[in-house]
Order: C-alpha cells, then structure tokens, then sequence
C-alpha cells in the first residue's frame, strides 16, 4: 500500500474528514487516498437504498413519515440480499456431523485421470460451431486459394485492370508463403471468352481469376480444382463478396 | 414498578389464579418488551418461530431485577426444549408455553443464539460489579492473580454484549469506556470490533461475535485459585457475575501450584480462550507411512553385484533411509490402510527413485552448514502476487495473483509443453518408443503458461505430487483443478460460497483440502463433486490448510487464533493448540511428523509436539506476519519468511531436543519456555523491500524463497 496519506489537505470536504476518523478509529492506519472516496460512495450509496426501502415500506403501511420500525425491516431485507453472513456455528456441525458420518470411498486402481463425472467438469467444449454448407465448400476453395491466391490477391476486382491484364502487376503478397515459386512470375492474365461468360454470370472476379490462372498453370490437379470451383460458383456467392472484402483490406495494406 | 409488577404476578400464581395472572403477564409483555426483552413484534415480516416466554421467580440470591427468559423453538427439526438457556437455576413453567403469548421472532437461529443474553441484572450496576471483581482480585495473593486475572477479558466482553443486547446503549458505552484499557495488550483488535458494536442489530450480523457467545470461554485455573473466587462471588452477593461464570466461561481445574503470568501470556490469546485437557487427549498417530520396497535400480548397482546372493538386509542401506526402517510397525504410524490412497503408477516409482537419488546428493545440513538461498522475485506484479508454489522437485513455479490468473513458469532450461491437439494427435506415430515425447506440442512451447477462469483473487496454489495437476482457490468461492498437461481447467469445485483462502494437496495425490470465509476446512477427492468431509469447530476464518506427511492429519490455522489437528478418517477435531495472539497464517510439519511449526501475525513461531499436544518452543524474531515456513529436507532446519523482508533460519534440532514430557506436563498442558530463541536463530537474511511468500527447500537442501518486489 502506499505510504500513509491519511491527514487530507485542510479543504478536504466534511464528510472525507469523517470517513478519515472512522477509519482512524478501526484501527486502520495505511490505506491509499482513493479508499475514502470509495468508502464515502459506498456509504452514500448503501443509505439512500436503505432508505428508499424504508420509505416504499413505511407508505405500503399507510404511515404519514418514515420511522425506525420501517428502516429497521429496510436493513434486514438488504442484508439478506446482499450481504450475506456465512452460516451459523450450530448448523456447520450438524452438516458437518452428517457428512464425516460416510466412510471414505475406495479407491478404484489404474482408472486413468481421476475426475468427477463429465457433467460436474469443464472438460466439455462450450461453444458449438455453426457449419453451413455454403461455407464448407468455399472454406475448400479457399484451401486451393494459397496455390493460386497470388494472382487473385494481385488482381483486384475493383479497379479496371481486368480489362487490361498486362498492365497488371504481381503485387506479392507477404501473406502467401507457400507457393513460392509463384510469386517470382510476372504473368499477364488473359481472359478467354468462354469464361467470360461465366465471368458475366457471377460478379466474383476473384475467383474467376482463378478460373483463369489455372490453365496457365501446368498440372491436371490445378484443372481439377478448378472445376470443381466453377461448379461451386453459384453456391459461393453470397460468401463471395465476403471474401472480397478481406482482399481489399489486404490490398489496403499492400498498397 | 417492574418489581411490583413481578411480585404480583408470583402472588398470583402462588394463590392458582391461573387466568388473571395470564392476562396481566400479557399485558404486561408489552411492557416488559419496551424495557429490552428483546424481540419487538413491531416486526412485520412474521416467520414461523415461536417463542415462549417464563418468568422466572427471583427468589434465588437478591436480583434486583426481573430476568425474562425466551425460549425460542425453531422452525428447523431440532424442536428441542423451548428453553434455550441452560443455566440450572432457571425453570420453565409448562402453563407458559399452553397458554402463553406469541412472540413472533425473525430469524429464529439468530434470536435463539442471542437469547443466551437475556439474563439481566440492574444495568447501572454491572460497572460496580466489574470493578468490585477487579479490586478483588488485585487485592488477592500474588500467585493467584495471575490465574485470576484470566477473567478479566471474558467477563469483560460478556458483560457488554449483555448491555448492548438489552440495549442499554449509553451504559454499554461508558462501561466499554471505563475498562478497555485494562485489559491485556493482545486483545485490542478484538476491542476495536468490539467497539463498533453499539446495537443490538450489529451483533446479528457478525458470525464471529454470535459464535463467541454460544462457545464457553475456557480458562485454565488451579484447584487453589478457584476455591478462592467461588467464595468471594458466592458470598458477596454478585450473583451477576457468578450467573456470566457459570453460563459462558468453562473452567478447566487443575490441581497443582498456580501457573506464573509467563506461561498464561504463553497459553492464551486466542478467541475462546485456551484449549481444554480432554481436547488434546485423543490419540493421533503422527508418525510416517512406510514407503514400499521396490527395486531401485541405481547406479551403483554394479558394485553391489557381488552381493545379489547376499542376504536381503545388505541391499536396504543403499535404499537410503526410506526403505530402512525396521520391519516392525511403528507404533505412532497409521496403519497403511487407514484411509484409503491411490495406489503407486510406474511414474510415481520413477519419481521415487529420482528422489532417492536426488537425496543420496542432499547437503546434510545443520548449524556449522546453513543452506544457501535462492530467491525468486516477481516483478511488476504491483502488490498482486497473493500465492506460490513450487512443485517438489522444484521444476516449475505457479504465481497466484489479484487479477485472477494463475501463471505458470518453467524454472528449468526445459520448457512447459502441452498436448497436441486432437488433429496433430492423429498423425503421430503410436507405436514409437518416444510417443510420449511426441504428443507434446513443440510450437507452442513456452517457459510461461497463463491460465485464466477464476472471477477474483487467487488467494491459495498447489502442485500435485505427480506434477500433473494444480489446484487453485479464489475469493469466487471456488477451487479449480487445472491440468498442467494441457493447461486447460478440468473442474470446478463449488462448496465453499465465500472466499477460500488456501487449498494444498495431499503428499500421495488425490486428495486435497480448502480452507475459507466459512469456518469451515473440507476435504475433497479429484473424483468427488462434493467433500468428502467437512471439519467445522473454528470461530472464525480459516486462514491456512496443510496435510500431515502421512496423509491422515489435516492441520487448520485459522483467524480465531487457533490451530487445530483435524482427523480425516472421520472429521473429528484431535488437537487445538492455542498461543497465538494473532491470526496464523503458515503451518509447517516437520518431516517426521511429530512437530509442527505455526507463525502468525504476532510475528512469533511456535512449535507443538502433536503426540503429546503441548507446546515446545518458541522463536521470536520476526517483526511482522510470517508467511512462509519450511523445514529442511531432514528436519535440520527451520525457515521462516516474513513481511518484513527477511528470511529467518532457526536450529529445529536444538529446539525440539530434550523435551519435558514428564506426567505433571502432559497432565496440566502447562509448560516452561525456555528463553532460547536467540540461540536458535542460526541467521537472517533480508531482502531488498520483497515480502517473502514462500520457501521451498529442493531435494538436495538448497532453499528457494520466493516473493513480489514491492516498492516501498
């Protein structure tokens, strides 16, 4: 604690000087100087609850001021709400009696982790994931993304260097680690018509860039992929334009 | 008036006139209420409890007042004699309870227990009686005195409860006023609570002050001095203060010559006096569980090759001193079987044989080899850090703290690892020799874990043996198991609703105890929802909670300034140990288990001999609460850690030699300390402004300390 501060400044106002030599007076010699504004707001705080009680208490019983009998039945009502007491001494020993009563149970041998029933632990997982399907097959297209998201990444569906893909360059993005050997090309993107069309049916450019980039890439696999990405196509479009905006927050960053 | 009043009703009664004097005493209730009977049915909310009043006749002695006695019978089954106060001059009229009115009563426990005070005499003349005992016993024998002087504190507290509980408020003041200063020096923090207790409605709320009432004050007084207080208070008329002695105080006689102020100060001090005879009189079996005999495959087993044919016995001293006790059952030992324990897994051999291996190198240490000390500060905690452990082969280190985390660090070069998750998991190789090396998680190693879940401060932290498990108690109310494989939380465990104030593990794993704002210290088993046993008979908080070494002793300290030895097999209360002026906060077994060391905030340390339930020593040294105490892995050393900065060594050997255990000492519980403490203390170590927490010695007799740099 801090070094005593107790003897407020001369203009310390009534009600601090008190709570001061109430604190004084219990003994307590140390405290930081916050401990009374916060004994003072409790106190201020406790009297007028009590106090509104008492008055509710006193009009239900039709008197005409409130009086001792009324802030006396206040009290106990907020004591037992608030301020609860521990139990007392007499019924600790009876329970306790009841309970040291049951011998001690066996211990059953080589039984792993010794742990109350499930119910009782924290061991279960307490948030359940909400799957829908459209997230699933766009969570696997975003898995093939990082072989091709370096071009989906550098060709941002906003600005108008689609129609002009040579211009584009490869703006690499730090977050793609893998496909290295992507990212050292430069390539210019083309967009055959047939796809276009597709391109036409959906507004998703990112991943009819990938459509795209694909067949320049050598390997059955990547072809595959992205079949199965044109099939998912229209299913992915509302998760889509979510995906979009991560991208421009990434191009944010890049640029 | 009110004593005309109470002469005609006797009259009445006398000459049968059942019905007149049922309607005057009814009337008359609504008197006698305003004139502090107690409970006023101005209460509006009604509960069941009724409440019986009986006049009693003052024909015994010469009251000068009227003593109306409530029974109250409460709700609750134990609908037991309607009158609660026991005192033998007291009857009950049984036309009182047919016929006689209702006194409607909130909170019967609480009024029940209160009602112990009704008794009352003239409230004007409780200064004249106190200050007739005091001049009495001033004036007696200088060997008396100092036994009688006793009485001083409790009659004094009793005596004001009673004013303050009929509501004499301004002669309760001026009686406080004229006699605090009297009384003795240690029992001014209890005068300071008992100074703000000026109504009636405080002592309703204030479990501490109720469970003073209804628990009886013991004093340990010889056959000689008694004798002489029975008369002077029998024949002077002061029956108020014979009916407070007979009522609320217990006196324990003694035969034999007065006990000298010296060794009462040394005795008393605590809430409820000192302890009874019969109290410390159960049998406990403190001595150590027999280790099993394994094979220990150590190191040096190739020179021992020669003597495999050899009998058995050749092969024990190389056990060490654990396997080397005679075959014969020691009779101060539990029987193995006692309470039951989880049996010994293939680690817990492993650990086992480490230790003995660790303990073939430990520094045997003593007054010409003090051990060194490591200590660990934490730093930038501000005031936080509320609780340490260290695990017993001192590889890892948990901090308790204020904001409610729990961290964990790693005070080896290796690092805390968890349990791959379930996916990586399913890629290993499970039938590797090293699998269990390779479930560990190597990307999110780390030398701290931070563990989170508790809703307040971690106030209590304990390691189990198998380092597989901690336990952590809060001011939630709650003690949590974590498992230090995932460092994830496995339970809760909800009994306490208060504050826990410490929890430690049993020495063999499985079991552990709480200890908390409720009085009361529970046991629990890893497996049990609920305790398994609850060991309820302190006054107050229950600050510190530790397990003999052979798991079958629980020790409590406790705010009421008790110590007191706790059976598990079946939860009864086997030793109290009183002498602490202050609230204990540190328990320490010594490692054979018939000592125990306790330091409170009075800033001494006492020793107890636990067989004999007496106590042997004690060291002063220190200037403030003493937190931390260890002995040495042998029971050499002692070492204390303190707030005020030091860590204090003391000579445990030296202290615990030639102990009185003659009959008259274990008879009458008394004992002569001798002044040693001075000798004792083989050095002090302060520290640059850090509080010392905790003290660990590691296997080999180095101790570790540990504490939060403060900054003031």
């Amino acid at each position: 604690m801090e070094p005593a501060k107790m003897a407020s400044p001369k203009s310390a106002p009534k009600d601090a000087q008190v709570m001061a030599q109430i604190l004084k007076d219990m003994g307590i010699t140390e405290y930081e100087p916050r401990v009374i504004n916060q004994m003072l707001e409790f106190a201020y705080r406790y009297v007028t609850t009590i106090l509104e009680d008492a008055k509710i208490y006193s009009s239900h019983a039709k008197k005409s001021s409130v009086d001792a009998d009324d802030v006396r039945l206040a009290i106990q009502c907020r004591t037992d709400q608030s301020f609860t007491s521990p139990p007392p001494r007499d019924f600790l020993l009876d329970i306790a009696r009841q309970k040291n009563q049951t011998p001690l149970p066996l211990i059953k041998p080589y039984s792993g982790p010794r742990l109350p029933p499930d119910r009782y632990c924290l061991t279960a997982p307490n948030y359940r994931l909400k799957s829908l399907q459209k997230k699933v097959s766009s969570s696997a297209g975003r898995i093939t993304v990082p072989r091709l998201s370096v071009g989906a990444v550098s060709s941002r569906p906003s600005t108008p260097t689609l129609g002009t893909p040579s211009a584009q360059t490869v703006s690499v993005s730090t977050k793609v680690g893998t496909p290295v050997s992507l990212t050292g090309q430069r390539f210019t993107v083309q967009i055959p018509s047939s796809q276009a069309a597709v391109k036409s049916a959906t507004p998703t450019t990112p991943t009819v860039q990938n459509v795209l980039i694909n067949p320049s890439l050598i390997g059955p696999k990547n072809i595959l992929i992205t079949t199965n990405m044109v099939s998912s196509q229209n299913t992915a479009n509302e998760s889509n334009p979510l995906k979009r905006k991560h991208e421009d927050d990434d191009d944010y960053d890049n640029l | 008036d009110r004593q005309t009043l109470v002469a005609v009703l006797q009259f009445l009664r006398r000459s049968n006139l059942r019905e007149s004097e049922e309607i005057l005493r009814r009337e008359a209730r609504l008197l006698g209420d305003d004139l502090g009977g107690g409970s006023a049915a101005a209460v509006a909310s009604s509960s069941p409890g009724v409440a019986a009043v009986a006049a009693v006749p003052p024909g015994k002695g010469t009251k000068c007042g009227v003593s109306f006695v409530f029974g109250g019978s409460t709700v609750k089954e134990r609908s037991a004699s309607p009158c609660l106060c026991v005192p033998c001059q007291l009857t009950v009229y049984q036309e009182d309870e047919v016929g006689g009115g209702v006194v409607v009563e909130d909170q019967p426990d609480v009024s029940a227990v209160l009602s112990a005070y009704n008794q009352q005499g003239d409230p004007t003349l409780y200064e004249e009686y106190y200050s007739g005992l005091k001049h009495f016993i001033e004036c007696s024998l200088d060997c008396h005195r100092a036994e009688l002087s006793q009485l001083f504190y409790p009659l004094f507290v009793h005596m004001y409860l009673e004013l303050v509980y009929n509501q004499h408020e301004s002669e309760a003041k001026s009686f406080f006023e004229r006699f605090h200063g009297d009384q003795e020096c240690y029992y001014q923090d209890d005068l300071r609570v008992l100074s703000s207790l000026t109504k009636k409605e405080h002592m309703k709320g204030n479990e501490t002050m109720l469970d003073f009432r209804t628990s009886k004050f013991v004093l340990r007084i010889s056959r000689d001095s008694y004798q002489l207080l029975k008369r002077h208070l029998q024949e002077k008329q002061n029956n108020q203060i014979w009916n407070i002695v007979q009522e609320h105080l217990y006196i324990d006689i003694f035969d034999g010559m007065p006990r000298s102020k010296q060794q009462i100060d040394a005795m008393v001090g605590s809430l409820a006096g000192e302890a009874k005879r019969e109290a410390n009189k159960a049998k406990v079996f403190f001595g150590l569980l027999k280790e099993p005999e394994f094979d220990v495959p150590l190191d040096d087993e190739d020179e021992e090759g020669e003597n495999e044919e050899g009998k058995p016995k050749k092969k024990k001293p190389k056990k060490d001193s654990v396997g080397s006790k005679s075959k014969k059952q020691d009779p101060n030992a539990p029987p193995q079987n006692r309470i039951p324990l989880p049996e010994l897994k293939d680690s817990d051999k492993l650990d086992k044989v480490m230790n003995m291996k660790e303990a073939a190198r430990r520094v045997r240490l003593g007054p010409e080899c003090l051990p060194s000390i490591c200590f660990y500060t934490f730093l930038n905690a501000y005031q936080g850090l509320t609780a340490v452990d260290i695990t017993d082969d001192s590889s890892m280190i948990v901090g308790g703290f204020a904001d409610s985390t729990v961290r964990v660090w790693s005070v080896t070069p290796k690092k805390l690892r968890s349990v791959k998750t379930a996916a990586d998991l399913s890629l290993i190789d499970k039938e590797s020799d090293d699998v269990l090396e390779r479930i560990m998680d190597e990307k999110t190693a780390s030398e701290l874990k931070i563990l989170y879940g508790h809703s307040g401060p971690v106030y209590g932290t304990s390691f189990s043996p198998d380092r597989n498990y901690l336990l952590s108690c809060s001011e939630d109310g709650t003690v949590r198991l974590w498992s230090l494989q995932t460092f994830t939380c496995l339970v809760g465990y909800k009994g306490h609703n208060y504050p826990v104030w410490d929890t430690q593990f049993s020495p063999y794993g499985y079991y552990f105890v709480s200890g908390g704002h409720d009085r009361v210290a529970r046991l629990w088993a890893t497996d049990h929802y609920q305790p398994l046993r609850i060991f309820a008979g302190h006054l107050a908080d229950v600050t510190c909670t530790r397990f003999h070494p052979n798991s079958n002793y629980i020790a409590t300290g406790s705010a009421d300034r008790t110590v007191r030895l706790w059976d598990v097999l079946n939860g009864n209360c086997v030793r109290i140990f009183t002498g602490h002026k202050g609230p204990i906060h540190s328990l320490a077994f010594s490692p054979n288990g018939r000592f125990l060391a306790t330091g409170a905030t009075d800033g001494r340390v006492l020793l107890w001999d636990i067989g004999h339930g007496l106590m042997v020593g004690e060291l002063k040294g220190h200037t403030d609460t003493i937190y931390a105490l260890r002995f040495s892995r042998d029971g050499e050393i002692l070492a204390s850690g303190s707030m005020d900065n030091t860590v204090r060594l003391w000579d445990a050997v030296k202290a615990f030699e030639d102990l009185e255990t003659d009959d008259f000492t274990t008879a009458t519980g008394h004992i002569n300390l001798p002044e040693n403490s001075q000798d004792l203390l083989l050095g002090t170590y302060m520290t640059k402004s850090t509080p010392v927490v905790h003290l660990h010695f590691t296997r080999r007799n180095l101790l570790l300390a540990a504490g939060a740099y403060s900054s003031q």
